[in-house]
Parts: C-alpha cells; sequence; structure tokens
C-alpha cells in the first residue's frame, strides 16, 4: 500500500472514526488501548480496525480542543498511561456529527429500501 | 526544539504502551512471548506510517520539512564559502544601499511628526494671487487674529515667526535663533510644558513678557534648575518672565538650527506702530489643528472665505490674498525633498534588480555543475516541486545572510551620507534603522531571494534527468535554454547599468553647468559676520557711525583688500519683498509693484565685485543728510524702464525707518544681476537703497582679504569688541561657504546616483565576466578541438569578445530605450540640460562598451591560452 492510497482511506474513516472516537469516549477518560478495544467490541470485532491508527485521530481530535489527555496512574495497576477525555466542546461536536451521520443514513437508507419508508 | 523533542518522546511512550498492553492480552490469550510480540504489530499497524500521520496532525509537518532543508541548504552554502561570500557581497551591497536610501525616506517622509494625532496638524497660508500658480504669502498679525477668531473647521490655529535676539550669556552677548509662538501654539501642536505653565491668552497683551525653554537651553544655561520657573531674564535689553521648559525632544519648527526658546507675542503689540496692527506686515506662519472629522479641503474652502472678505474689507493690503492655502503639515514640510528622494529610491531600486540579475547568473552558472546532484535526486522519486522548494531555501539563506551583512553595511553608509548630506533637508539628521527598516530589509531580502533563485530553479527543476546523468561527467552540461536565460541575465544587468549611467552622466553634467554659473558676484577670498547692534538704545545715527566706524577699523587691519557692509547676501535665506510706485505711473494701493528690496553701504559692490553698469555707486553723500537715493538691477531696469534711461527716474519705495519715511528717491546707478536665491535660479529684479538711509535691520560685513579669509574671523571680532563689548558678532562664514551650501542638494544628488551607477557598472561588468568564463569551462573541449583542427588562437579570442561585445550592445540598446522613458523623471533636477543630450549618450554608451571588452578580455585570453593536447586528453 503507498503512501496516498492510505492516506485516501484514511481520509474515507476519518469523519467516522472521529465520532466513533467521541461517542466511546462518553463512558469516561480512557487511554488509546481501551479506546480500542471498546470500538471492537461493541462493533463486535466487525470494524477490523488497526488500533495504531486511533493514535493519528487521537491527536487531531486533541488539536482541535474536542478532547483533552493527561498521563495519570491507572487505578487497575500500578503504571501511567495517557488518559484521554472528552470536552464540552467534543460533546457539542458529537452531537453535531451524529446528527451528519443520521441524516446520512437515512438519505442512503431511502435510496436502498424505499419501500420500507412507505410501511 | 527542546519541547518539540519532548513531544516526539511522549507518543514513543504512548504508542509503546498500547503495544505492550496488546502484547500481554496476546500473552493471556496462550500466545508464547515472541509470537506475542508479532500479533501484537499485527494489530497495531504500519508503526512508522502512523507516526508520521500523528506527526501530521500536529501540524508541524511542513514546518519539519522546510527546516530540515533550511539545515540542508546551509550546509551546501557553507561547504562552497567562496561562492557563499561572493554572492553574500554582492547582496550586500544592494540590500545595503537599498536600505540606506530607505532609512532616509523613512526618516523625511514617512515618519510621522512627534505629535499627538499629527495627522490632523495643517500648514496654512493665503495665496498670492499676482503670481501664476501656488504661491504662498505670509500672514500678518490682524489677518492671523481673524483666521483665528472667525474659522469654523480648527480646532486651534497658531502662529510662530523666527527671529534672532540678544542675550548675555556666561558673560558673553549671544545671537539666539528663537521663535515668537502665540499663545496657543503648544497646543495647537498637543505639547504641554514639563516644567511650570502654559502660555496663556494674557500673554498675547503688551507688557507681559513670557517665555517657553526648550530643554536642551535649560539645561546648558540653568543647569536645570526647576526654580527657573518665574523668575525673569534679558534680552534684547527687555526682560521676559519665564513660564515654563518644554520636555526633552520638544521641537517646533523643525529646522537647523533649532529655536532655543519660544516668546509670546506680547511685544509685538508694543510701541508706536506695532507689528500686531500692521495688517501688510506679512512675516507669520501658520499651524492648524483640523476640527475631528474636518477634511483639508474643507477648511481650506473656510479659510479662503475669511480671506475673501478680508481682501475685499482691506483692499490696500490684501487685494490679491483672497484664499488661502491649506496643506497636511508633514506633506509640507517634505514637500520639496520628495521628487529628489524619488530619483534616488528608483535609482537604487534598479541597483537592486541588477543585484538580482547577477547573483541569479552566479546560481545558474554553479546549478549546471550541480545539475547531476537532482538528476540524481528526481531520479529516486524527489518531485519537481521539492527540488524547486530545495533551491529557494538556498537562494533565501543566501539573501537573507545578504540581509544582515546589508544591514550592517547600511548603519555605515547612513553615517556617510548624513556628513554629505545638505543639512537644510527637515529631520534628517535623525536618520537610523528603526523597526519599519528591518522590516523592510526582511521584505527585500526574501524578495530579492525568491527573485533571483526563481529562474535558475525553475531551469533545473526541468532537466531530464537521464540526460543529465548521462552528460554529468563532461562539461557539456547546460542546456541551450539555460544559455538563453544566463544571456538574458546578462543583457539585462548591462541595460540597467546603462540606464545608471546615462542618470548619473546626466546628473554630472548637469551639475558642473551649475558650477560654470556666473553668481554676479566674485566669492574669492571674501569673509563675512553679522554684529547684532540693538536698534532700540541706539539712536539713529549713533547706529550709522558705529558702521562707519567698525568699516574704518577693518579696513585698517593687515591684509584687508576692501570692506563694506550689504543685505541680504546672496544665497543667504533671507530674503524681503516690498512694495514700490515709480514717479509718473499712478496705480491704486492694492496694484502696487513689489521687488525684493536690498541694503548697501558705500563699496559694497566693489567688495562683492558686482559690476556697476551705469551711473555711480553709493558715496558718503547718500548718508543720514543727504538726497535720499537709489540703485537697481539690471533685471530691473528691464522690467520697469525697457524703454527709458533708468537714471534719474524717481521711485518711492514703502519702507520707513522712523527718519527716512518713504520718501521719493532718484535712481543713481544700475548693477549687474546676480544670483540671489541660487545658482540655478534666475536673477530676480532687485533695488539697494544706502544703509545709512534704510537702518531696519543689521547688515553684513564683507571683508575681502588677500589670503585665507577665514584666518581673519578673530582679528574682525576684535575690531567689534573694542567699539563695544556688548555687541555680539554671529553667522561668521565664508562667501565660498555659502557658494558651496547652494550647490549641496545637486552635488549630493550627483554624488549618490553616481555611486550608484559604478556599483551597477562594476556589477554589470562582473556579470558578463562571469558569463563569459562559465561559457569557456563549458566549452573547453570545443575550442581545444577547433584549435587542435587548425584553428588560430586569435580566433578563440575573437570568438569570445565577440560574444561579449554582441550582449553588451544588446544591453546597450535596451538601456537606451529605457532610459528614454526613465529620465524623463529626473528632468526636474537637471540644469541646463536636456534628458536626451547626446554627449552623455555618447559617453556613456563608449565607457559601457569599454568597460565590457575590459570584462570579456580575460576569459577570451583564456580560452586562446587552452592547450588542445591537454584539454582533449582531460575530456
Amino acid at each position: 500500500m503507498t503512501i496516498e492510497q492510505a492516506r485516501q482511506r484514511a481520509n474515507l474513516l476519518q469523519g467516522t472514526l472521529d465520532m466513533l472516537i467521541l461517542r466511546t469516549l462518553l463512558y469516561g477518560p480512557m487511554h488509546g488501548h481501551q479506546i480500542g478495544k471498546n470500538i471492537q467490541r461493541t462493533t463486535n470485532d466487525f470494524l477490523q480496525m488497526q488500533h495504531g491508527s486511533l493514535y493519528p485521530a487521537l491527536h487531531r481530535l486533541e488539536r482541535r480542543g474536542w478532547v483533552t489527555s493527561k498521563w495519570e496512574m491507572a487505578p487497575d495497576r500500578n503504571r501511567e498511561f495517557k488518559y484521554y477525555r472528552l470536552t464540552d466542546k467534543g460533546r457539542k461536536q458529537l452531537v453535531v456529527e451524529e446528527s451528519q451521520w443520521k441524516q446520512m443514513a437515512e438519505a442512503v437508507a431511502r435510496i436502498m429500501w424505499p419501500a420500507a419508508e412507505e410501511s | 526544539m527542546r519541547w518539540w523533542r519532548k513531544r516526539d518522546a511522549e507518543l514513543e511512550r504512548e504508542l509503546e504502551s498500547d503495544l505492550e498492553l496488546e502484547e500481554e492480552e496476546q500473552r493471556e490469550n496462550g500466545l508464547s512471548a515472541e509470537e506475542a510480540r508479532y500479533a501484537a504489530r499485527r494489530a497495531f499497524g504500519n508503526e512508522t506510517l502512523i507516526r508520521e500521520q500523528t506527526h501530521e496532525a500536529w501540524g508541524w509537518m511542513r514546518l519539519e520539512r522546510l527546516i530540515e532543508d533550511l539545515r540542508y541548504a546551509m550546509r551546501l552554502l557553507m561547504r562552497a564559502p567562496g561562492f557563499t561570500i561572493t554572492c553574500v557581497l554582492i547582496l550586500a551591497i544592494g540590500i545595503g544601499a537599498t536600505t540606506a536610501i530607505f532609512s532616509l525616506v523613512n526618516t523625511v517622509l514617512l515618519r510621522s511628526l512627534p505629535f499627538p494625532e499629527s495627522d490632523r496638524l495643517v500648514w496654512v497660508s493665503q495665496q498670492d494671487h499676482s503670481l501664476p500658480g501656488v504661491a504662498p504669502e505670509s500672514l500678518s498679525y490682524p489677518d492671523y487674529f481673524d483666521w483665528r477668531a472667525q474659522n469654523h473647521t480648527l480646532d486651534g490655529i497658531a502662529s510662530y515667526t523666527g527671529a534672532t535676539v540678544t542675550m548675555e550669556l556666561k558673560g558673553e552677548s549671544q545671537r539666539l535663533d528663537i521663535q515668537t509662538v502665540s499663545s496657543n501654539f503648544f497646543r495647537v501642536l498637543g505639547a504641554a510644558p514639563m516644567l511650570g505653565r502654559d502660555l496663556s491668552w494674557e500673554d498675547e497683551k503688551p507688557g507681559n513678557h513670557a517665555v517657553m525653554l526648550s530643554y536642551s537651553f535649560w539645561q546648558s544655561q540653568f543647569g536645570a534648575e526647576p526654580e527657573i520657573v518665574g523668575k525673569s531674564i534679558t534680552m534684547n535689553g527687555h526682560s521676559y518672565t519665564v513660564a515654563g521648559v518644554m520636555p526633552e525632544g520638544f521641537e517646533f519648527p523643525i529646522e537647523n538650527p533649532a529655536p532655543v526658546f519660544w516668546k509670546s507675542i506680547a511685544d509685538e503689540a508694543e510701541g508706536k506702530s506695532p507689528a500686531s496692527e500692521q495688517r501688510g506686515f506679512d512675516t507669520l506662519s501658520v499651524i492648524a489643528r483640523l476640527r475631528q472629522g474636518v477634511t483639508v479641503e474643507q477648511a481650506k474652502a473656510d479659510l479662503s472665505v475669511i480671506a475673501g472678505n478680508l481682501a475685499r474689507q482691506y483692499p490696500d493690503n490684501n487685494k490679491q490674498y483672497s484664499s488661502a492655502l491649506v496643506e497636511p503639515e508633514l506633506a509640507h514640510m517634505t514637500g520639496d525633498t520628495r521628487p529628489a528622494m524619488r530619483v534616488l529610491f528608483g535609482a537604487v531600486s534598479l541597483v537592486l534588480l541588477l543585484v538580482c540579475a547577477n547573483v541569479a547568473g552566479l546560481l545558474l552558472a554553479r546549478g549546471s555543475k550541480r545539475s547531476a546532484e537532482f538528476a540524481l535526486r528526481a531520479a529516486i522519486g524527489a518531485s519537481p516541486a521539492a527540488i524547486i522548494r530545495q533551491l529557494l531555501l538556498e537562494s533565501l539563506s543566501l539573501s537573507l545572510c545578504g540581509g544582515m551583512a546589508g544591514i550592517a553595511l547600511a548603519f555605515g553608509l547612513i553615517r556617510a551620507m548624513l556628513t554629505l548630506m545638505p543639512v537644510e533637508i527637515p529631520r534628517i539628521e535623525s536618520a537610523s534603522i528603526d523597526g519599519r527598516v528591518l522590516v523592510f530589509v526582511l521584505i527585500v531580502s526574501v524578495a530579492t531571494g525568491l527573485l533571483f533563485g526563481a529562474f535558475p530553479a525553475w531551469r533545473l527543476s526541468r532537466s531530464a534527468p537521464a540526460r543529465a546523468l548521462r552528460e554529468a561527467g563532461r562539461s557539456l552540461a547546460g542546456g541551450r535554454a539555460q544559455h538563453r536565460l544566463h544571456n538574458g541575465l546578462v543583457v539585462v544587468q548591462t541595460a540597467i547599468g546603462m540606464v545608471l549611467l546615462i542618470g548619473a552622466g546626466l546628473l554630472m553634467r548637469s551639475f558642473v553647468r551649475i558650477l560654470d554659473v556666473n553668481p554676479g558676484f566674485d566669492s574669492k577670498h571674501v569673509l563675512t559676520s553679522r554684529v547684532g547692534v540693538p536698534f532700540d538704545e541706539t539712536k539713529h545715527d549713533q547706529h550709522y557711525i558705529f558702521y562707519q566706524q567698525l568699516l574704518e577699523r577693518i579696513s585698517a587691519l593687515p591684509g584687508v583688500q576692501a570692506v563694506s557692509a550689504g543685505w541680504p547676501l546672496p544665497m543667504s535665506r533671507f530674503n524681503a519683498t516690498v512694495s514700490f510706485n515709480i514717479q509718473g505711473r499712478p496705480v491704486a494701493m492694492g496694484d502696487q509693484p513689489s521687488e525684493s528690496l536690498g541694503l548697501a553701504m558705500p563699496g559694497y559692490f566693489e567688495t562683492m565685485k558686482i559690476p556697476l553698469m551705469a551711473g555711480r555707486d553709493f558715496g558718503e553723500q547718500d548718508g543720514l543728510t543727504g538726497q535720499p537715493t537709489i540703485i537697481v538691477n539690471q533685471a530691473f531696469a528691464r522690467k520697469y524702464f525697457p524703454h527709458d534711461h533708468p537714471i534719474g527716474q524717481h521711485i518711492q519705495v514703502g519702507v520707513g525707518d522712523g527718519l527716512f519715511e518713504h520718501p521719493v528717491r532718484e535712481i543713481v546707478g544700475v548693477i549687474g544681476d546676480i544670483k540671489r536665491k541660487g545658482l540655478t535660479a534666475d536673477a530676480d529684479p532687485q533695488y539697494y537703497l544706502p544703509y545709512a538711509q534704510a537702518l531696519i535691520t543689521n547688515p553684513y560685513l564683507v571683508v575681502k582679504t588677500n589670503g585665507g579669509p577665514a584666518a581673519m574671523q578673530a582679528a574682525i571680532g576684535a575690531a567689534v569688541h573694542e567699539l563695544d563689548r556688548s555687541v555680539p558678532v554671529y553667522q561668521a562664514a565664508t562667501m565660498e561657504e555659502y557658494l558651496y551650501k547652494s550647490a549641496a542638494q545637486p552635488r549630493f544628488q550627483t554624488f549618490l546616483l553616481s555611486c550608484f551607477a559604478v556599483i551597477a557598472l562594476a556589477l554589470a561588468a562582473i556579470g558578463l565576466y562571469g558569463l563569459l568564463s562559465y561559457m569557456v569551462v563549458q566549452r573547453t573541449f570545443e575550442i581545444g578541438l577547433r584549435i587542435a583542427l587548425g584553428a588560430q588562437r586569435g580566433d578563440a579570442l575573437r570568438m569570445i569578445v565577440l560574444r561579449g561585445l554582441t550582449l553588451a550592445l544588446a544591453g546597450l540598446v535596451l538601456g537606451m530605450a529605457a532610459s528614454a522613458v526613465l529620465t524623463r523623471l529626473i528632468s526636474g533636477m537637471l540644469f541646463g540640460i536636456r534628458p536626451t543630450d547626446p554627449l552623455t549618450l555618447a559617453a556613456t554608451a563608449a565607457l559601457l562598451l569599454a568597460v565590457s571588452v575590459a570584462a570579456s578580455c580575460v576569459p577570451a585570453f583564456r580560452a586562446s591560452r587552452l592547450d588542445p593536447m591537454k584539454t582533449l586528453r582531460e575530456q
């Protein structure tokens, strides 16, 4: 896979991935590995993503001010992890992205299953 | 840079911990340690890619790349110190000269006046409609008071007028330059005293003598003593109360010498016929502050209504002054210097352009040596954009280094220019490199770097890698297009050099013409000075007798050929035009002609070698009790007596000194014309009154000496003090100095433009030399082969010189065409010569061609000396 192809796929996924991360962080602060596991678990491993790809997204979200991060002790073990937290701005962004996603999903649904709408 | 290393380390730690957790999980699922590590990495993805993407998310990727490229560029430049130093030096000359001129422009034209909301300050005057064009006339006190009371557009309007006073300082009488100002003067400017009180309206009334001291005068004469406020000082024999002290740096009007203090106009309202009541006594300069939101045009319209009313009300004095002139103060102050500054800045910009072309040529030649390097880079995947970026960064680092060296050079240049500069340009002495100049340097450096880097970068980025790599070993590299570009650069340089040479040549020829002008008098060995004889205390005859005795004493000094006194001195800034009427030609009061007035003691014309054309000089008979007489110059005779013989005609001049009140005078002589205002100005009509019959100001002593006049100064001072210890001697200078000063502005312009032209010529020659040398190196093989096949060495020599000459000719033609347009811009600075002066053009062309041939000869000679065997073996 060339860098260019990878970049294209990243762009495609990017918007969705951002939303999923923000949604996941609604449960509370988590570090990168937890977020990845959480998304995988919730989608029953349907989203076969390499969780390394979370990190560019996390740093991007942080730069936009939607999440903040802090090195903190993990409660269950004796070492520090970089925990991400949703900010107020991030919460608002989640609402925006959610509604956009809904609109798109509905639009796609109307085209794919026109009968479903009638019923 | 530490913080972004830390950021990197943190990312590393974050990714690491993720991997570790994943590995742990995999181990818990029952994998062996090694298998677990692999699995974790698989699940994680491409680490390098993720790291890069994260960097990009930080938004620093571009900068990182830039810094890397910059470091690389610097390393490359360090590796070729000869090339780098040459480029930086050439750039430093261009940027340094441009910066120095810009800092002058900035100081004189751009920097705002040092007063709050200075854009609302305007210069105000009245228009003299008896003269063509814009002809400002000073205001009289009654006019000023009416303008002050009746306007609706000004927050304030203040008057000021210069004076010199005699004051006893440290046991010695001295003449001081001061200003007489209306009481709102400081308020209009927006300044307030640091000590004491401001002047008040009361200070304008007779008897209320008040002065405001300047900071430097307070420091130097009163030891910065705060108790000075309220004390009185004595000048011209009168006592004045010190109202306050202005803060350090306050100066207005901005001129040389700066006023040492400002006195209220109270004493102008005193005496038998006070100046404050004479409507025809136009001596006031006026500055005003516009009301918020009022435009210059509105103020002009408002004041013109007042001036129009006054012209109707007082036709005797104000008839021709029926409208007002209003201009922003800054624009008015700098108006005279604007065209010259523009030309100098234009010339120095051309030098900078030439520098760009020159360095571009150097880069191009060097670039073709590096074509293999860039071909290799392109072959392993560098995009043209990446190559261009790399090359532009190199040229930018060069130009920024050049800019820094240029600033250092500019410091020196400014200092040098200030010592050569005619001091009459206001504010020039405070020229310095400030923030705005530094921003200018930065912009110029970047623009220069992009300009001279763009062509070579564009060329190199387009070379086909395969061909370049194949040819890299041989010195045939560099395509035809590249040669064309390089030739073009040389032609442009020659053309710019030609333009500057023509400009400098024209100014030089014009300057020689100026020096050739006959001023109408002989300045050799003439020493001048003034003595401050007080008018109020000395009786009329005593005053004149003092001068008579003084002249007698001075003429007895050894080394003195002749001595007399007169006023105004030619080339000094003093002038008075006074109206008169010619007997037998009655006109209305307001329509009287007026011309420039002069005063002379017997022997003045003889001492100054001003020729007597008809009649006689003033003599003893034109004394205090003699018949009233007058002498006119030829221009006056031509203008007013074109058909009659002027001698014996009668003129009544509107000058009174108490003893002689407007007598009818007989013309007894006609003298030659003199250049009163300056060498380039036309001689204007002038008339002279015998000093004894018009004691209105202290005249200049003029002393013709046998040897160096400057040595005489002390003896003259001693002669004055023998007569009266309390009379100060001031404004001592030789007549040569006045002449020198009057040509200072063209001398300065000519000097600077010639410097630019010399730099341009040298750079153009270097550019041509560089191109031809490069050509010889590139064509070594070909030339060697030709010689081996029987070509004469002279042929090789001719080929190269011809090539140089062709390029020079192309540049010359281009430069001539360009200067046909550009020299029109300096036609206003030329005297007695047209911008298309054929001699200048021919001489310039000859010089340029000679230098071009000289520059071509060295590489041509090198080509003719090639050893064919050696050349062919090496290739």
